[in-house]
């Protein structure tokens, strides 16, 4: 709370950015682009600037839904099994012989039910999200798994894997012109409008919003239905990029979202956060992850160090806190009455 | 217990000094209380009171000075340490664990238990200590199903069992009764028959004069005054805490002239909470709601904004039959609800003053598209900021930041925002200072003389008289009689609250 | 009859009862379902894939009763399966008694990590966990390097272990490796009703706040649930390495979401602050129960399995949420009743 700016002055604002979130990340961020620039040669190429976009494209599309949901003091777990479950209906759809302009369509409504039925358990229900989409992250991919059993189903129409594979307009993949589009238009609802004003109410304490005219249940039932429509979307691109589909597919993205949701400076409490820090956030993973690719390092080693960066993101403030504060209990928040 | 000699206080404060970025601090404080006897703590929100208690109980560490303890110089790191020096706090909020029976609350940190537990004895300590404070309470019983009172008696238990020599109480009554109150002042009194200090620090002055042997004033974090209650007035304490004179209640005597009827309720009901509750509220009248906590009040006010709507009767507002089922629906009614809760339903502590402000009236500030208009919003706050003499430099500070009263002008400002034709009011200077609570009242006078019209719930009877035109009194969830202004005095009223006199018909 | 139970069994009780019969009902479908349901190996067969997760389970349960959550349980049971098989192969001749020991020590030092990071780090356990989660994955995926431990590497007495039969109830033969799990189970039961640093437990996790005023020190009764919950975990390793003998870097993938399962199902307190071992016990038998019979049952295919979890687990949170707000209902109908004070408090003495 004391890295937050509170004066109007544009001044002082400039001074207070780099003494933010956003601005320690931008600093981050220009280590890392750096170091990658320093280490690896081919690191600037469009090629590669493109590619370290597509191969997590689908992640961060969801990253995106994921801001909401977190800075409303929710968590969706499930969406990396409403990823799979999507790629997995669709290839059992087309599969059956479907036309897969049809068979994308049906898939978006199943990413909307899925987030509908989270949504009716938590905003309507009342059980916390934290379990609804647990128990659904089981149950939604149990449901991808009933649809293709062990098996891995590919063969979609050419321009499905054409879409996943090719740019679309100059060198760009649609799921990145996707990515843009939807990051403008939801960075907008977020901080612009009364919409985006509600959500962070909502994080901020549920009952006062509710206590104050704002229809609670059904902002958190868009949301998730969103979340879920949104992950459907992502699972689509993944099915078209990798033109084949498994019932374990994007088994554990989740773990990646929350990260980069975390890493941008979202209050896992609610309430706190903003597009920017989960952008620069966005680019801070993907370039590290791109680094690392490019100087060969396993895929597992670059999970551990999401791991680690997911657990810094906020391990790190609470100990410069610690430091700030000569006696860690102080912080400890205990509601005295008086003050 | 063994006593300390005479001229040593059980607690000294020496040049205690705290800092905080922004919360009140305490600066060069020198204080000192005796065994056996009760030291009322008063002073304003922010006048340090909340800081000397935690830095007593071990939660904050003073930057300077020194604590004693029976003459011996003492660090009390955290509450552990406190504890073993004799010092336990009770607050206004019980601080009991709902899922644990009352037994094992009083015992849970006893390292005198041993490491197993051993139930029975137990059981049979716990009721022996109930048994010492007075008062009858099933020790096998879950605390989530105590009362208030109840659960403060566990957390007195469990001071008693520590053998403790200094209880803190901040706000003790603050929720209770009028019985639970005199059960209380009856077991402090015992606790200082057994030798205990009690530090008890409370708004309301008349508890003050009721059980105090002294009382300090703290204003600014200093230190103003220490005396014997004996030797000080209502007015002088005021003064100090406030630091001038204020004409604390002028009685109101003659009721508003008042104009139309904008509300009508008849035979309102909810299943087990509130039964045949029936009044008319006019335009620029003031209607308080008085009675004891518990007397489903607050239920009413639920009602009429659609939080928990009523399940029986009828409501009219502004003569047309109206069901209100949501707040939202009584919004456009023109309804606004203030809660008697600032921190959990008022307002978005960590959001900004503006933020809060345009919350239930957001849908003005939008242009196209669903664009807040960020200056239309912001001239707004600041406006109201001037207006109701909003302690703070500019609308973009988190109303966590203020302290009690300017939070509670926050909430008035957003609830004004919506031009609401009815206002309800839930204890609206509940944990307000006296300076505040003026200004508060005059705030609510001035809404009325516009054509408000005001429904008021308060446990504070002072209040009650000074700001009412009518009273509804209830108890149990029973309209007791309704009073003309005129008519009424703190006695009948209180009499009808308690239920020592019988229900009246409206006057 | 019905409200008299109800108001003398405390809700904890209920809650067990009422899953006990659940558990009932769901054994009588399936052996309507399927043939040979009540044969030996198919009891066999379930109690010793509860004896896995039973001991995950009362750790999970540990934790959430302090309000948190372990979700790295699953990887460390990874972890222990794979270096300990891997310490056996290279050491022979360690005896059973220091393997046990080693595998406990392994799971503590892993679960004071997560300890660490969530009491005195103060990263919510969830996000902590997930971290490990992947972390202690890694690790172990770096370290084995794509080798599998294969039961011919391992000292004969761990691979005869599971057929190591206790005694016998009529054709149902008691497995030492069930016994250890429930001698786990009973061990920590009698200490969350007896130790009252265990009570602690509760303590912390239905009403932080008021732990720390009365002079709890929470931030070690959180850190000692998440090494006793490592500690359990190294359990489950050990019997999942006896179990199955052929160890590879995927051992215990999922294995977080059963225990929680087990656990919600169970009846603990998503919230923190109330649950019993006895329910834990019941709600790991159904999960694993149901799981077992689902892979026999021909009318659905066994890739329902997750899907059933999922809906179990929502159920069973949705039937304690409702409960629970009927029992609230039903307290405040009995509080309304009139009260009259007793003399000696109306007096103020």
């Amino acid at each position: 709370m004391m890295l937050k700016s509170e004066t109007q002055s544009w001044k002082t604002a400039t001074f207070f950015f780099f003494k933010s979130w956003e601005g320690l990340l931008v600093i981050i961020l220009a280590i890392i682009l750096s170091a990658n620039m320093f280490l690896v040669p081919q690191f600037l190429t469009l090629q590669n600037q493109i590619n370290l976009f597509q191969l997590s494209n689908e992640k961060i599309i969801v990253a995106l839904a994921m801001t909401f949901i977190i800075i409303s003091a929710e968590i969706d777990l499930s969406v990396a099994s409403v990823m799979g479950l999507s790629a997995c209906a669709f290839a059992y759809l087309v599969q059956g012989g479907m036309p897969a302009g049809v068979a994308i369509v049906i898939c978006l409504f199943v990413g909307a039910a899925a987030g509908a039925i989270n949504a009716f358990w938590i905003a309507y229900i009342g059980i916390p999200s934290l379990v609804v989409t647990l128990a659904m992250l089981i149950g939604f991919r149990g449901l991808a798994r009933v649809l293709l059993e062990d098996k891995g189903i590919g063969n979609f129409p050419e321009w499905v894997n054409a879409l996943g594979r090719d740019g679309f307009i100059g060198p760009f993949p649609l799921a990145f012109i996707v990515f843009v589009i939807l990051l403008i238009i939801f960075g907008i609802t977020l901080h612009r409008t009364g919409f985006g004003r509600q959500v962070y109410v909502i994080g901020n304490n549920a009952d006062v919003a509710r206590y104050s005219g704002v229809n609670v249940v059904r902002i958190r039932s868009i949301l998730f239905i969103m979340s879920g429509t949104v992950s459907a979307l992502a699972g689509l691109f993944y099915a078209a990029r990798l033109a084949s589909v498994r019932g374990d597919a994007a088994n554990g993205f989740e773990l990646d979202i929350i990260t980069m949701v975390l890493l941008g400076g979202v209050s896992i409490f609610g309430g706190k956060g903003s597009m920017l820090g989960v952008l620069l956030s966005i680019l801070i993973v993907l370039n590290l992850r791109n680094g690392m690719a490019l100087e060969n390092i396993t895929g597992h080693i670059q999970t551990a160090v999401i791991g680690i960066l997911l657990i810094s993101s906020v391990l790190i403030p609470n100990l410069i806190e610690n430091l700030r504060i000569s006696n860690p209990t102080k912080k400890k928040t205990i509601s005295v009455s008086g003050e | 217990m063994a006593q300390p000699p005479e001229n040593i206080p059980i607690l000294e404060l020496r040049n205690v000094s705290k800092n905080f970025a922004l919360t009140a601090a305490l600066s060069d404080i020198s204080w000192r209380v005796k065994a056996g006897e009760v030291h009322a703590v008063v002073g304003e929100n922010g006048a340090g009171k909340s800081t000397l208690i935690k830095i007593i109980t071990g939660v904050h560490q003073p930057d300077s000075g020194e604590v004693l303890v029976e003459g011996k110089k003492v660090t009390i790191q955290n509450t552990q340490v406190a504890q073993q020096l004799g010092i336990a706090a009770i607050f206004q909020e019980p601080m009991v664990f709902p899922d644990l029976d009352v037994a094992e609350n009083i015992f849970i940190s006893h390292r005198k238990m041993g490491a197993v537990m051993n139930w029975r004895k137990l059981y049979a300590d716990a009721e022996l200590l109930i048994d010492r404070i007075g008062v009858t309470l099933d020790v096998r019983r879950a605390a989530s199903g105590l009362t208030l009172a109840e659960q403060q008696t566990v957390e007195i238990a469990r001071a008693l069992s520590l053998n403790v020599k200094v209880l803190i109480m901040d706000e003790p009554t603050a929720s209770l009764s009028a019985h639970e109150v005199d059960r209380l002042m009856a077991i402090v009194a015992a606790l200082k028959e057994r030798g205990v200090a009690v530090i008890y620090i409370s708004h309301r002055l008349d508890e003050v004069f009721r059980i105090a042997d002294r009382v300090t004033v703290l204003r600014d974090g200093r230190h103003i005054s220490t005396n014997d209650v004996a030797l000080v007035t209502e007015t002088s304490m005021i003064k100090d805490m406030v630091g001038r004179a204020i004409d604390q209640f002028a009685l109101k005597k003659v009721a508003n002239d008042h104009g139309d009827k904008v509300l009508s309720v008849k035979n309102l009901g909810r299943e087990n909470i509130y039964e045949d509750i029936s009044f008319d509220l006019h335009r620029g009248e003031v209607l308080c709601f008085a009675g004891l906590i518990g007397s489903k009040r607050t239920d009413i006010g639920l009602a009429l904004f659609g939080v928990q709507p009523a399940q029986a009767g009828t409501i009219e507002v502004g003569g047309v039959p109206s069901t209100i089922t949501n707040p939202k629906e009584a919004m456009a009614l023109g309804i606004a609800y203030v809660s008697e809760d600032r921190r959990k339903l008022g307002l978005a502590m960590t959001m900004p003053i503006f933020a809060n402000a345009s919350l239930p009236s957001l849908k003005k500030f939008l242009s196209h598209l669903g664009m807040i208009d960020h200056n239309a919003e912001y001239a707004m706050a600041d406006n109201y900021r001037t207006q109701l003499a909003i302690r703070s430099p500019n609308v973009n500070i988190d109303v966590g930041k203020l302290s009690g009263g300017n939070q509670q002008k926050v909430m008035l400002a957003k609830w004004l925002e919506t031009h609401p034709r009815i206002l309800i009011l839930d204890e609206p200077t509940r944990g307000v200072d006296v300076g505040a609570k003026a200004e508060v009242h005059n705030i609510i006078r001035d809404l009325a003389k516009q054509g408000v019209a005001v429904i008021v719930i308060s446990s504070d009877l002072p209040e009650v008289l000074a700001l009412a035109d009518r009273i509804l009194v209830m108890r149990e969830g029973r309209q007791m009689g309704i009073f003309d202004i005129a008519n009424a005095s703190q006695e009948n009223v209180m009499a009808l609250a308690t239920g020592q006199s019988k229900p009246r018909v409206a006057a | 009859m019905m409200m008299i139970l109800l108001r003398r069994l405390h809700p904890q009780t209920l809650r067990v009862l009422a899953l006990a019969l659940v558990l009932v009902l769901v054994i009588l479908f399936f052996s309507s379902q399927i043939d040979n349901y009540f044969s030996p190996r198919m009891l066999n067969r379930i109690a010793t894939s509860a004896a896995v997760i039973l001991p995950i389970a009362i750790g999970q349960a540990l934790v959430v009763i302090t309000r948190n959550v372990d979700l790295s349980v699953g990887s460390l049971v990874g972890i222990v399966a794979y270096l300990i098989g891997d310490f056996l192969g290279k050491h022979q001749g360690l005896d059973p008694f220091s393997t046990l020991v080693l595998a406990l020590s392994l799971g503590g030092i892993c679960g004071a990590i997560n300890g660490t990071l969530v009491a005195y780090g103060r990263v919510p356990s969830i996000i902590a966990t997930l971290g490990t989660l992947a972390l202690f994955r890694t690790f172990l995926v770096e370290y084995s390097g794509a080798r599998t431990i294969t039961t011919e590497s391992l000292p004969p007495w761990i691979v005869e272990f599971p057929q190591a039969v206790l005694f016998s109830i009529g054709n149902f033969e008691v497995r030492a490796m069930v016994v250890i799990a429930l001698v786990a189970a009973l061990i920590f039961g009698l200490a969350l009703s007896k130790l009252r640093l265990v009570r602690k437990l509760y303590a912390v996790g239905s009403n932080p706040d008021a732990a720390v005023m009365s002079g709890i020190n929470s931030k070690r009764v959180v850190f000692m649930a998440f090494v006793l919950s490592g500690v359990l975990a190294g359990l489950s390793g050990l019997i999942f390495l006896a179990k199955f003998g052929n160890i590879t870097v995927v051992a215990g993938l999922g294995f977080e979401l059963k225990s929680i399962a087990a656990v919600v199902v169970g009846g603990v307190n998503i919230f923190g602050g109330s649950g019993t071992i006895l329910g834990v016990l019941f709600g790991t038998i159904l999960v694993d129960t149901i799981d077992n019979s689902l892979t026999r049952w021909a009318v659905v295919s066994e890739f329902w399995r997750d899907a059933l979890l999922g809906m179990l687990i929502l159920t069973a949170v949705a039937a304690d949420t409702f409960m629970a707000r009927s029992f609230v209902r039903m307290k405040r109908k009995n509080a309304l009743k009139p009260k009259t004070l007793p003399p000696e408090i109306r007096n103020g003495k």
